[in-house]
């Protein structure tokens, strides 16, 4: 990059908004997926839209590759920077600007956390329903990018489902608002694509969510199970009772022993499979339901059931599974966090298999995962120290291919970035993922929109996606690769 | 006119890649259920009719999931997870109509469930499409929790046939709920807000609150769950004036919100969207308006989410087409014709969104010949002229 | 530097929203995560321990509500405790900034020195030369830093700063324990009064309390900022003169001491000598307001009708992980009524030292945490650290008084108003 592009954007941003030390932009390097580094050329943290926009048309002008980072907690690698290009931070956009009571609804910044919003609302009794286990630290702009979930994702949805509209910076540097004040809009659903782009669509600017009314009565459970498959079928049985509940949660003993190091949150220490069962609705529909979820759970052997008494004992046991992955670095040196889904019904089938995957490579694997929707995240343990990264990486990446396999798919919810985007023609076809090239190109002709995630690239991936083959309409000088 | 029947997604993609030369443009029909939605689609050279491409591919009752071919009907497939207690949320007027689940994704068209469930957008999963060239491609799945790729179904979300064939589609489904009541409560658009408002925010979770014009103005509360459950909040909902329904009254009540939604012949239909607080004075607006024009209206609104399903009939046709100006004017690219039989002109949409550039974009990038649903979004996607 | 420990962090981000400098920036360099990936590049050799580094170390505030929030367990306190003498051994500071440091190093821990420069300071407000000063608009023309260094001059009066407690006070009635009090030297001088309060609260409930005159500082403010010999002679000074005592149990009432004393055990873990002498001081070591939640109360409480923002002073909340104590004490008093404020765990900017060398973001810092106290509406803030007092006041509105809760506790035992401070902040108001 040459001296007069970075003085553009000091002129553009301010000296303060653009680092260039190569101390400082080495802790850029990298966002939650430690694994995968590349310096970027500058780090820009402009503080309002406009300033976004203006570095956003500099780097279309200059053909910069520019990636947008909100706290660095994702897990795939999507805010991984690209080497010569810059990162935008929009850590320096942190304002709520509305909160609606009465629409329902909160008008924000992409830099404000998922619980600030939350929090926020609160005063009016209503809150933003997406809840990742990272909501405290984890921006509105990088769930749109992900399409984050959280642990009540399955009565909720997920982000997409939230999110009304957004402001955003097209990778041209234009700007366009994708969305209306309500959900029907003439024309394409381009908001719906946008969200779960992984930030290769354009920057979202500003954003209306929507705010839900706090339930009127919520109740939680936490059920031990002998073995991981009973949990897991007294969750298949839950749901085809008819019960749709707030969430299913499921910890595994390995990931129990960790919480109970990291932090008392009363789990018991010797059972193999805890079950977190969460109702909420109006008090009626809670309070047969709940009964309902006791009843199945004996019917599936639990051996003990432990009912949240109040609003505390509830956060502590909310805290102590939204904290496992973190935990479980106090029992192992080193971990990798893998994130994919399988058909519910299929489980066991799955634990099963990653235990007997995890015995050959002889490593430890913890699962922890969103059993309502089959949403597993095992923890593959090693130690780097004793040269067991490769093995790690390597069983990581079988289990997330072994849930394709089993007709499910290989993130859930942490996405696909710079992580999988090679693993992504085990689950689509090329055509498949010619088109989805398509959708990218209609909003970013240059590709210089955090270039190399989601979509495998030769370079990436050497020989691994196979033979580039044209795509039809590219052989017939309709459309051009970017 | 040449009609493509495929009955496989295989003999889709062939159908379309083969008459690539021979018939360049193409119309997509399903039922026809949704031919008055929009602009009218010019003269093709063939249709692809999807009426042929049926059937349930693979349902999971345990998983709670269903893959179907496009061209089935949404009742057909309500009927079959009906048997194991569960249904797919989503209740537009055309279902009645044996519109196909193609055809509601295309037209993104939903009913009064839109409050709780919100459209087909929220309850796919998975799509296979086909393109102009006869490529056919995937995207989502078979599981309800899914990040991995672009999410295809978003864009045909709405895409009135424009974009290309939806061939099959995932969906999610939900447990069939054990009761239903509907209560009544007699209420202005004003105080039909309020109620609503206070309903949603007391928790009570109606699965619909639609508000009514024509010929009396009342609020219809859908409550659903367990029996004793249901009973229970329809006293929290029960107030002063408030009536709880029988079955055939509840079901008189819903057929009219659907009747209002497909229109009489000769009538016009439109909906559009605004901000919920803003329901209230847009349609004192647009009755106001009709009475001026010697207009009748009829108004299904859902509260909450701000959706307004508004049939126009009676009067001059030149009336109608005032009343839809004057619809454009105040809520933009955000008013959809459903029917357009009451209009003089063909004008359907309003002024294009802020995002139209990356509208067009998209429908160049997978339709650059514009084989498909010519004229259906008039001057947005400007498609004789050539796309920018 | 010890590696292990930069090992735990998982980079998970958890620590972003605690870290006050975060907030105000929202630059990755200036959070904990930031600060523990840099360091650990430096650990590798992969980047030289240059300016650049340093700065964003001399910036963290050692706030430490970072070390709670981690899931992972990462002890930041120890990593940023130990590389601070690196930089400052390998990062030459300018001459500006050596001067000003070895003042505050030459003043602060010296209650003569600071008596002496308080003394001036109240002459420069009394003279009328500080009206004139901001008169002429020659205040706002001052370094950043010396215009912070001349805004927290506290309100002290004449006698005040003088005035001191007794080396023994016997406890009323039964005796319960025998207690010593550490004075400090900052708050010895400008807090005059919640030592004479804390005396009288301690003796009122039946403790013997000993206030040696001859302490020094402590050590905290050199051991937090990196001066790691001079802290640990200073740990073993003031543990031969507590020594002297026999007592039961050690008080603070200023956080950053009280946490410095408790830490004594692991600074000197290293000593032949006092290793062990360290050990058993340390485990003797109590907050005031921990004290008297472990004392069942003795004496009867007059009812204060006020309603008070509690302030967690950083040093007692994530140091000494004491923060339901305070309350309970406060809560102990009649018709009084403790509300939490927002955004609770981020530093209001004082910081020991820090908001006299990094006074913008301790600015900013400071307005923040004003505004959220405000929010509360409440008549009187209460934290239990003389730096906090000071730094708080500063950026509060007028007629919202800010006391140590052991001064509550102290006008309720006695039956009093809280006439002390409300007159001091009379006089703060007069001075604006």
């Amino acid at each position: 990059m040459t001296g007069d592009v970075r003085a553009e954007f000091v002129a553009a941003l301010g000296a303060d908004a653009v680092l260039a030390d190569p101390v400082e932009l080495r802790a850029y390097e990298c966002d939650g997926l430690t694994g995968f580094r590349v310096v970027p050329a500058l780090v820009l943290l402009p503080r309002t839209a406009a300033a976004v926009a203006d570095a956003v048309r500099i780097c279309a002008r200059e053909r910069i590759p520019f990636v947008a980072r909100g706290a660095g907690t994702g897990l795939s690698g999507g805010a991984l920077p690209v080497a010569n290009g810059v990162v935008i931070s929009l850590q320096r956009l942190r304002s709520i600007i509305e909160v609606d009571p009465v629409n329902r609804r909160a008008v924000v910044e992409p830099g404000v956390t998922n619980l600030d919003i939350s929090r926020a609302a609160a005063p009016h009794g209503l809150y933003f329903a997406p809840d990742p286990s990272s909501q405290q630290v984890c921006t509105i702009g990088g769930n749109i990018a992900e399409n984050s979930g959280g642990a009540h994702c399955l009565k909720y949805g997920f982000t997409v489902h939230h999110v009304l509209s957004a402001d955003v910076v097209l990778p041209d540097g234009t700007t366009a608002v994708l969305g209306a004040d309500s959900p029907h809009l003439g024309g394409y659903d381009l908001l719906g694509a946008f969200i779960g782009s992984e930030g290769t669509l354009g920057i979202a600017t500003r954003i209306t969510v929507k705010l839900l009314p706090k339930p009127a009565a919520v109740r939680t459970l936490v059920a031990d199970f002998p073995s991981v498959e009973q949990a897991g079928d007294a969750v298949t049985s839950i749901i085809a009772a008819g019960i749709v509940p707030a969430a299913a949660e499921m910890m595994d003993a390995v990931a129990i022993e960790a919480v109970q190091a990291a932090l008392d949150a009363g789990y018991s220490r010797d059972t193999a499979a805890a079950l977190i069962v969460e109702l909420d609705g109006p008090q009626a529909e809670v309070d047969i339901q709940f009964a309902e979820v006791r009843q199945l759970c004996q019917n599936h052997g639990t051996t003990n059931i432990r009912v949240a008494g109040d609003e505390h004992e509830r956060a502590l046991v909310w805290k102590g599974r939204k904290a496992a992955f973190a935990a479980v670095g106090r029992i192992s040196p080193d971990y990798i966090v893998q994130d994919g889904v399988v058909p519910r019904t299929l489980l066991a089938t799955a634990l099963t298999r990653i235990g007997e995957l995890a015995a050959a490579a002889g490593l430890r694997v913890s699962n922890v995962f969103h059993a309502g929707d089959g949403n597993l995240h095992p923890l593959v343990l090693y130690s780097e120290a004793a040269g067991e990264l490769e093995r790690a990486e390597e069983l990581s990446r079988a289990i997330a291919e072994l849930c394709v396999d089993l007709g499910g798919s290989l993130s859930g919810e942490h996405g696909i970035g710079t992580d999988k985007a090679c693993s992504m023609p085990r689950q689509f076809s090329e055509d498949d993922l010619a088109t989805m090239a398509l959708l990218r190109a209609a909003y970013d002709t240059d590709g210089i929109c955090n270039p190399g995630k989601v979509l495998p690239t030769p370079r990436l991936c050497g020989e691994k996606p196979g033979v580039h083959r044209p795509h039809p309409l590219e052989a017939a000088g309709l459309i051009e690769r970017t | 006119m040449t009609a493509l029947c495929p009955s496989t997604v295989d003999e889709l993609g062939a159908a379309i890649a083969e008459t690539a030369a021979t018939h360049p443009r193409l119309l997509i029909t399903g039922n026809g259920t949704a031919e008055g939605w929009g602009a009218p689609a010019r003269p093709a050279d063939a249709t692809v009719d999807t009426t042929g491409l049926t059937g349930v591919i693979r349902y999971s009752p345990a998983d709670m999931t269903i893959a179907v071919r496009a061209g089935t009907p949404l009742a057909i497939v309500q009927q079959v997870v009906r048997e194991h207690g569960q249904r797919v949320a989503l209740d537009p007027a055309r279902a009645a109509q044996d519109a196909t689940v193609g055809g509601l994704l295309a037209t993104a068209d939903a009913g009064p469930l839109r409050t709780s469930h919100g459209s087909l957008r929220d309850l796919v999963i998975g799509t296979t499409v086909v393109l102009a060239d006869g490529t056919t491609a995937r995207s989502g799945g078979h599981v309800i929790k899914n990040v991995a790729g672009y999410d295809l179904a978003k864009l045909f979300h709405g895409s009135l046939g424009t974009l290309g064939v939806v061939a099959e589609v995932v969906l999610r489904l939900h447990p069939a709920p054990r009761a239903v009541t509907t209560v009544r409560v007699p209420a202005s658009a004003e105080h039909g807000f309020q109620v609503a408002t206070h309903l949603v925010t007391s928790g009570v979770e109606a699965a619909a609150l639609e508000w009514c014009a024509g010929p009396d103005d009342r609020l219809l509360v859908r409550l659903e769950g367990t029996p004793d459950g249901v009973a229970d909040r329809v006293r929290e909902v029960s107030a002063d004036g408030a009536t709880v329904l029988t079955d055939d009254e509840a079901c008189e009540e819903w057929s009219a919100v659907a009747a209002t939604a497909v229109g009489e012949p000769g009538d016009t239909v439109v909906r559009f969207g605004a901000l919920p607080a803003a329901g209230p004075a847009a349609l004192g607006k647009i009755r106001a308006f009709a009475d001026d024009l010697g207009l009748g209206v009829t108004i299904s609104s859902s509260v909450p989410a701000g959706v307004h399903t508004v049939r126009v009939h009676g009067g001059a046709a030149r009336a109608h087409s005032h009343l839809l100006a004057a619809l454009h004017d105040d809520h933009h690219a955000n008013v959809t014709v459903l029917r357009r039989d009451g209009l003089h002109t063909s004008s359907a949409w309003g002024p294009p969104p802020s995002a139209i550039r990356v509208m067009r974009a998209v429908k160049h990038r997978f339709d650059p010949t514009c084989r498909f649903g010519a004229g259906r979004f008039d001057g947005w996607l400007d498609d004789e002229k050539g796309l920018s | 530097m010890n590696s292990e420990p930069l090992a735990d962090c998982v980079h998970c981000g958890f620590c972003l929203p605690t870290c006050p400098t975060y907030v105000v920036s929202g630059q990755e360099t200036e959070s904990p995560r930031g600060r523990i990936y840099l360091m650990d590049l430096a650990a590798r050799g992969e980047i030289s321990v240059d300016e650049a580094f340093g700065g964003h170390i001399d910036s963290c505030l050692g706030c430490l509500a970072c070390v709670p929030a981690c899931p992972s367990g990462v002890r930041y306190d120890k990593l940023i405790e130990s590389v601070r003498p690196q930089v400052e051994r390998e990062v030459p500071r300018g001459f500006a900034d050596r001067l000003f440091r070895r003042l505050i190093f030459a003043l602060f821990p010296y209650p003569n020195r600071l008596r002496l420069a308080a003394l001036a300071g109240l002459l420069y407000t009394r003279s009328g030369l500080r009206t004139l000063l901001h008169r002429l608009g020659v205040v706002e023309r001052l370094p950043s830093r010396l215009r912070a260094l001349e805004a927290l001059l506290p309100p002290v009066g004449l006698q005040a700063l003088f005035s001191s407690v007794p080396e023994m006070t016997p406890g009323r009635g039964e005796v319960r324990l025998r207690v010593g009090l550490l004075a400090g030297c900052a708050n010895r001088v400008f807090f005059g009064d919640v030592n004479a309060a804390t005396v009288r609260v301690l003796a009122a409930e039946g403790c013997d309390v000993y206030v040696p005159r001859d302490n020094q500082c402590c050590g905290a403010l050199s051991s937090h900022a990196g001066h790691e010999e001079d802290g640990a002679e200073r740990a073993k000074a003031t543990i031969e003169m507590f020594e002297r005592y026999r007592l039961d149990v050690v008080v603070a009432n200023v956080a950053g001491c009280g946490s410095a004393l408790k830490e004594y055990g692991d600074i000197l873990s290293g000593s032949p000598d006092f290793a062990e002498r360290a050990k058993a001081f340390s485990a003797k070591v109590r907050d005031i307001t921990e004290l008297l939640a472990e004392l069942p109360a003795r004496t009867a409480r007059a009812p204060l009708d006020l309603r008070v923002a509690y302030h967690d002073a950083c040093h007692l909340a994530n140091a000494q992980g004491v923060r339901s104590q305070p309350r309970e004490v406060l809560r102990s008093i009649p018709g009084l009524s403790v509300h939490d404020i927002a955004e609770a765990e981020l530093c209001c900017g004082s910081a020991g030292i820090y908001n006299l060398v990094q006074p913008d973001t301790a600015e900013e810092l400071g307005r923040r945490k004003a505004e959220n106290l405000q929010a509360t509406g409440p008549d009187v803030v209460a934290t239990a650290n003389a730096g906090c007092l000071l730094q708080i006041r500063r950026f509060l509105d007028e007629g919202i008084t800010v006391v140590h809760p052991v001064q509550l506790l102290d006008a309720s035992i006695r039956g009093v108003a809280l006439f002390a401070t409300a007159d001091l902040n009379a006089k703060t108001r007069e001075r604006r």
